[in-house]
């Protein structure tokens, strides 16, 4: 009953409406005051005012069938009580199509429309309102993610500096290290050359010959074997070949060993005059020849511990520097003026369409895997591309795998005021080019607040 | 290489023609095969230069009257309505019978068989609507060298000469058209097949003027390709051996032929001397060439020649693989030659000589000897149909794209349409609707309440258009399989081969029941999912076999007795129209189908509608729309279009809006783009093109009524929708080779923009007595010149002939539909005379109602002053809500009044507006019923 009651009073004024003028809205009955004559809006022509609403259009600007469909340029005023107003091109007027929710653009034609407007006032009343409770909720938590925001930049701005303080003290601590090296090495270069120079003959030959015959005789059985000679000495020439077993007996003098008498008057000549075999280049037998004598060990031991401190610091310094650059790439980027998209850094949002599970991580990139488990990037951060008004409403990740006709698949995420932050659609309506949507607080916006406001009637 | 691989395959065939009398290429000699193990064919290594040389030598080997034929005058047998005579080759002794006809409406028909062949040779079924209808021969006279026959009308003859067999037809004394005047008629007789090795020759190794000459020695014998063909990796076996046939056509006074698509060339059709001949055999061809005589996805042999005196037609009904050579004595000629030729009074008459060559069948052929082109367009309309009435949504906008993703995506595409003010009727869907491409499915995720998205748009009296194929797998497979539906392959197993749904079995298309049985499919309860608003796009009808020689069906595949190879280029008809006769059938015979194929034949205009298929996007590409169109309409297809925007690669923003206002005057107007391009929907490209685009789509819907009534007219006439200039101008040579203009219609006369960076185009207006209004600005020009228009990026030149009655409805509604019932606005463009004609032609726009005489058609007349309406069609009934809105007059004078008399015998006053400086009265709200009879005067 209540129903019925309301559709007769929308139907009344619906009627004393089109008696006057069909298709207007109030803000433009001043145009249409009833005269001899009427005068199109934009001043082109003036014409009889029973022309006005007559389904013939007569004004270039087509202000003179507001309610009709006979201008191509024309436009129709749906008041739509109880919903919102608006326009609607004149050629929808009488088309057999319910435009208007109260049924005002099909006065005549066969289309049974009924009036909606109480219907969709309702829904959107509760739509906006779900949308008021998302912002205002969305605000909320935005605000706390600008001072999260605030707190972790600031927070990330003293590790910079952190870094850059560690990076300077390791860099007067590598400068030590090098320098302490280099006084190492040079010590140690001294000492070999001391040694090489300011020592007896004798003693070095006794030395030699005696350590050389140790290095020699690999069992430490007081006498070299062809085995011996074989896997110790080699050609001065061709340091790869093994000495074959004749050239090994030949150097034992024909016999199969050698005690270390003999050894000081053949073998040793042989090797000292070293322009036919050689004793093997090896590191024990240069470890044997230095391990003789204690100064030079000690100098090359300093000198390997400096090595390995300038390398532990230069490590260090490395790292730090990195990581220094790390974080200054991630604050070169623009996280919007509070920072508040700063949180977005790090973290990765999946959403699973169809066959395919798309992740988008923020400030990264873009992937999509398939259920057989392929993983295929959709674009690297490339960039903010709202638009000038509000620039951080998209962006553009760039530069994915290449598409099998030349490019490369690129995404472009808009992002959406919501309570949560997450992954909501992903298309791809051209090839290679994917659209997604992604909900965040961050994105609500006090300025949208205010037009919701406005918009209610 | 490509196109020289095609050109060898397809020639296999002809190879094995006989006799040097033959094809004069050498390249299609069999000597050219080499049957070495690796089955390479040899001339795949010879130059195209090469190629030409010798086939030059081999011209001059070839002298005309030298036909082996000879006809038997001794058989010959005259009946009321046929003649038939016996035809024998001096070489083999092998006998044909000639069947000659007259027959009604001016056409003379030719059939040569064999007289008794092996056993029965293919004759093209279901594709001439009833068994033409005969007219009485008579004997003129008669003596040993030939026979004369009366062909009733007009003094027309035709000559009968025996030694060697020629046919004559003569029109007083004029020679309208020669049959085997330079003797080229072959006839491959079946044979039976001798199990003779073959001559193992590797011809690889000599050179080929050797081969040449060893081959010649062996002529008489057995030769390679005969029994058995290969190409690439595929093989032919060939059950039935050679079976070729030619003949060949002079046409003295010619120097014009048009016709034999679908070939992406010009409209007038080029010699073929120098090059390939024109290939007709339907195939699925990845990116196309241009200005090339190759096979595409269609076939109609049907040739038109023309002249200032006359036109006439060939109609070679053979649905095998078939080769037209065209050559013309005045064709090197340069434009001084021809003038010395006229100046000096050269004996030497222009003529134009053509072969037409098919792999098997017979020989039947329709001679249609005009005299007008019109009575050409008639002619053949009586042989094979006319176009398909279509339903009046579908001359609207159509938008399409491989692919729309999901419902979701088709929701957000239409309501861009509307959001942008641009109406549109039809909305496609590519094979990725289907679940797993398998046809009469749903993808069920994407498409997972389809008849939410159909009640969607047809909420918005809005269409959908759906592709299938005619291939299956799966879901009715087994149900095909069961019936034995299916092409067979040589050995009696199912054929399969590879396209979209994967392997693949193609069902026969050929067998009338299982036409009935594909048609019941499209029945509500079959096929899920669907409504009334869901229309059928035929693809891959040619048949594409992606895994196929030339990626189509293997010739030696076999339909019930007979072979692919005998019947290819009528799969792709048969297909649609079995969908058509599924789409009638669900509505209970109501409703019209709207089907679209890319694949056909002569006939398949009574189907529905042909697109030029796979374009790419090009300027070259929306060029050749206009020829190639041009070229379908000639041989009865009207509904032609090309995809707009190109369908491969992506257009530049200029050509895609060109592209639009040159597809918003052709028949069919679709946009289409490939899945690798990037979007394209009309508003993609800022504000100011999605406005350019909004006007050439609305300019259509404008003329819609127009639209309408001149497929009203083709589908009773058969006269072209969009025709070249020289129809309608058939005396006036300049108009002869015109393609990149073209009418609709008698009245509307287009020059598209298809230059990039245009800044004018220079259209002919033809008639030495006609005035032509511009469109858009109502100026006035004169006929008969070359009239340089200066454009910008809006302009579509358009011009309304003098003398025209052209209705529109200005009021542009989301889709066609809505504006069913709204008011017309006349166009009135006086000629020199002051006068104008025009008809209205009214109806519900969708059922086949018209049939049972519910339409209303009338025709407007402006002489004297008065502009009246008068009842073409008395005893037709149909109401319609429409009236006259609006009254434009071009070229008028200014009345001091103007009276409306409808029959009641009411008068009234109708108010107007003068614009002296364009000479333009517009009459204001004359108010009347489009249906009514009313007169208006102008005092």
């Amino acid at each position: 009953m209540r129903l019925h009651v309301f559709i007769v009073a929308v139907f009344c004024c619906g009627f004393v409406d089109s008696r006057k003028i069909r298709g207007i809205s109030s803000s433009y009955k001043r145009f249409y005051k009833e005269k001899k004559s009427f005068l199109c809006i934009d001043g082109s022509k003036i014409i009889p005012f029973e022309q006005v609403n007559d389904d013939y259009c007569d004004c270039e600007d087509g202000s003179d069938e507001p309610g009709t469909s006979a201008c191509p340029r024309g436009r129709f005023y749906c008041t739509n009580l109880g919903f919102r107003p608006h326009y609607i091109p004149s050629s929808r007027v009488n088309d057999g199509i319910c435009d208007c929710c109260d049924a005002s653009d099909e006065y005549n034609s066969h289309a049974r429309c009924q009036n909606t407007c109480w219907n969709l006032g309702q829904q959107e009343r509760a739509y906006v309102e779900g949308q008021m409770r998302t912002l205002d909720e969305g605000l909320q938590l935005k605000q706390q993610l600008i001072e999260e925001g605030v707190l972790l930049w600031r927070e990330k701005q003293a590790q910079l500096r952190d870094l850059q303080q560690v990076a300077e003290d390791l860099q007067i601590k590598l400068e030590e290290h090098r320098r302490r090296k280099h006084e190492a090495d040079r010590l140690k270069e001294q000492t070999l050359k001391a040694l090489e120079a300011g020592d007896s003959d004798l003693k070095r030959q006794n030395g030699t010959v005696s350590s050389t015959f140790k290095l020699l005789d690999s069992n430490k059985d007081g006498s070299i074997t062809v085995e011996e000679v074989q896997a110790r000495v080699t050609l001065v020439h061709d340091e790869e070949r093994i000495l074959s077993e004749d050239e090994a007996v030949a150097l034992l003098g024909g016999g199969h060993q050698m005690d270390l008498f003999k050894f000081q008057h053949m073998l040793w000549d042989i090797l000292t005059r070293g322009d036919k075999v050689k004793i093997k280049d090896t590191h024990s037998a240069a470890g044997g020849l230095v391990g003789e004598d204690p100064h030079l060990q000690a100098a090359d031991r300093a000198a390997e511990w400096e090595a390995t401190n300038l390398k532990k610091v230069e490590e260090a310094y490395d790292t730090v520097n990195t990581e220094i650059s790390d974080l200054q790439k991630l604050l070169t980027i623009d996280y919007g003026p509070d920072w508040e998209f700063l949180f977005l850094n790090s973290q990765c949002y999946k959403l699973k369409v169809y066959e395919y599970t798309y992740t988008l991580c923020p400030f990264n990139q873009v992937t999509q895997k398939s259920s057989a488990g392929t993983e295929v990037s959709l674009g690297k951060w490339g960039m903010w591309a709202g638009t000038p008004k509000d620039q951080y409403s998209q962006m553009v990740y760039e530069n994915g795998e290449p598409c099998w006709q030349g490019g490369s698949r690129s995404t472009t995420v808009t992002l959406t005021c919501g309570t949560e932050t997450a992954l909501r659609s992903v298309k791809e309506p051209s090839k290679c080019q994917y659209i997604m949507d992604f909900q965040t607080p961050v994105a609500c916006q006090p300025v949208l607040k205010q037009r919701g406001i406005h918009s209610e009637l | 290489m490509f196109l020289g691989w095609l050109l060898s395959w397809c020639c296999g065939w002809l190879c094995a023609l006989v006799g040097h009398w033959l094809w004069t290429r050498a390249t299609l000699r069999p000597v050219t095969r080499v049957p070495s193990a690796s089955d390479t064919i040899c001339f795949f290594e010879i130059s195209a230069t090469d190629v030409h040389s010798i086939s030059n030598r081999r011209q001059r080997a070839l002298k005309p009257g030298e036909s082996p034929y000879r006809a038997l005058l001794e058989t010959m047998e005259l009946t009321k309505t046929r003649l038939t005579l016996q035809l024998t080759n001096d070489n083999n002794k092998v006998r044909l019978l000639l069947e000659l006809y007259r027959l009604q409406g001016n056409m003379t028909r030719v059939k040569i068989n064999e007289l008794k062949p092996l056993k029965p040779r293919y004759e093209v079924p279901d594709v001439l609507i009833r068994e033409p209808p005969t007219e009485p021969l008579s004997l003129l006279s008669q003596d040993e060298n030939g026979v004369v026959l009366s062909l009733g009308v007009e003094s027309q003859r035709v000559i009968v000469s025996a030694r060697p067999f020629r046919l004559d037809i003569m029109e007083g004394r004029e020679v309208l058209m020669s049959l085997n005047s330079r003797g080229l008629l072959a006839f491959e007789h079946l044979r039976m097949r001798k199990d003779t090795v073959y001559i193992a020759l590797n011809l690889c190794q000599c050179s080929l003027f050797a081969c040449q000459k060893a081959k010649e020695e062996e002529e008489e014998k057995e030769e390679e390709g005969m029994w058995e063909e290969t190409f690439k990796s595929h093989s032919d076996g060939k059950p039935n051996g050679p079976s070729a046939i030619s003949l060949d056509f002079s046409w003295p006074g010619v120097e014009h032929v048009y016709g034999i698509p679908e070939h992406a060339d010009t409209l007038r059709l080029k010699t073929t001397d120098n090059g390939d001949p024109y290939r007709l055999y339907n195939l699925d061809v990845f990116q196309y060439e241009l200005y090339n005589p190759m096979a595409l996805y269609g076939a109609v042999p049907v040739m038109l020649a023309h002249s200032a005196q006359r036109t006439t037609g060939i109609f070679w009904l053979n649905a095998a693989e078939t080769w037209v050579d065209i050559s013309s004595n005045t064709a090197g000629k340069t434009v001084f030659g021809k003038m010395l030729d006229y100046v000096q009074g050269s004996s030497e008459i222009p003529q134009t000589d053509v072969r037409w060559i098919s792999e098997s069948g017979i020989i039947d052929v329709f001679i249609m000897l005009g005299p007008t082109p019109k009575d050409i367009f008639s002619q053949y309309a009586s042989l094979t149909g006319t176009q398909s009435f279509p339903p009046l949504a579908a001359l609207a906008y159509h938008q399409c794209r491989w692919n729309y993703n999901d419902q979701e995506d088709v929701q957000t595409v239409d309501a861009g349409f509307d959001e942008h003010d641009i109406p549109y009727d039809f909305i496609w869907l590519d094979i990725e609707h289907t679940d797993g491409k398998r046809y009469f499915t749903w993808d069920q995720h994407k498409f997972a309440t389809p008849k939410d998205m159909l009640q969607g748009l047809m909420d918005k009296k809005r269409k959908v258009q759906m592709k299938d194929e005619p291939v299956t797998q799966l879901q009715i497979h087994n149900e095909i399989r069961s019936r034995g539906f299916y092409i067979k392959n040589k050995d009696g197993g199912d054929y399969e081969g590879w396209c979209w749904p994967g392997s693949a079995g193609y069902p026969d298309f050929t067998r009338a029941d299982m036409r009935d049985w594909w048609a019941s499919q499209f029945a509500y309860d079959q096929y899920e999912g669907s409504m009334e608003n869901l229309y059928t796009w035929n693809d891959m009808n040619e048949p594409s076999v992606f895994n196929g020689p030339e990626v189509t069906m293997h010739k030696d595949a076999v339909h019930g007795e007979w072979e692919h190879r005998d019947v290819h280029n009528m799969y792709g008809f048969y297909v649609q129209m079995a969908t058509a006769e599924g789409l009638i059938q669900r509505s209970g015979g109501v409703e019209r189908p709207f089907v679209l194929t890319r694949a056909f034949f002569a006939g398949s205009q009574r189907y529905g509608a042909v697109w030029t298929g796979d374009n790419a996007a090009e300027w070259d590409h929306l060029k050749i729309s206009i020829p190639m169109c041009l070229s379908l309409g000639l041989v009865g297809i009207s509904f032609c279009g090309a995809d707009v925007g190109g369908f491969f690669k992506t257009p530049s923003t200029e050509l895609l809006v060109r592209w639009y206002q040159t597809g918003a005057y052709q028949p069919f107007f679709r946009a289409h783009a490939h899945l690798d391009t990037p979007r394209r929907e009309p508003w993609l490209f800022g504000p100011e093109n999605t406005a350019l685009i909004r006007e050439a789509v609305r300019q259509r819907y404008t003329l819609l009524p127009y639209w309408y009534q001149q497929f009203y007219n083709t589908h009773h006439t058969g006269e072209p929708v969009m025709r070249p200039l020289w129809v309608e101008y058939p005396q006036d040579p300049a108009t002869f080779a015109l393609d990149d203009e073209f009418l609709i219609g008698r009245d509307l006369l287009v020059h598209p923009v298809t230059e990039e960076g245009a800044r004018g185009v220079t259209a002919y207006l033809p008639g030495k007595d006609e005035v032509w209004f511009d469109v858009h600005t109502f100026q006035k020009h004169n006929g008969a010149q070359n009239l340089y228009i200066p454009v910008t990026m809006s302009s579509i030149p358009v011009f309304q002939r003098g003398g025209s009655i052209i209705p529109r409805k200005l009021r542009v509604r989301r889709s066609s539909t809505c504006m069913e019932h709204d008011p017309y606005t006349l166009h009135v463009a006086l000629n020199l005379q002051r006068a104008a004609v025009g008809e209205l032609y009214i109806d519900d726009g969708h059922t086949f109602n018209y049939d049972k005489k519910e339409f209303i058609y009338r025709r407007l007349t402006f002489a004297n002053n008065i502009l009246s309406s008068v009842n073409l069609a008395p005893d037709a009934q149909f109401s319609t809500r429409s009236w006259i809105e609006r009254i434009v007059i071009l070229g008028a004078s200014k009345p001091s009044k103007v009276t409306l008399k409808t029959p009641d015998g009411q008068e009234s006053q109708v108010e107007f507006d003068f614009d002296a400086s364009m000479s333009v009265l517009t009459l204001r709200k004359p108010g009347m019923n489009a249906g009514l009879d009313w007169t208006i005067a102008l005092q």
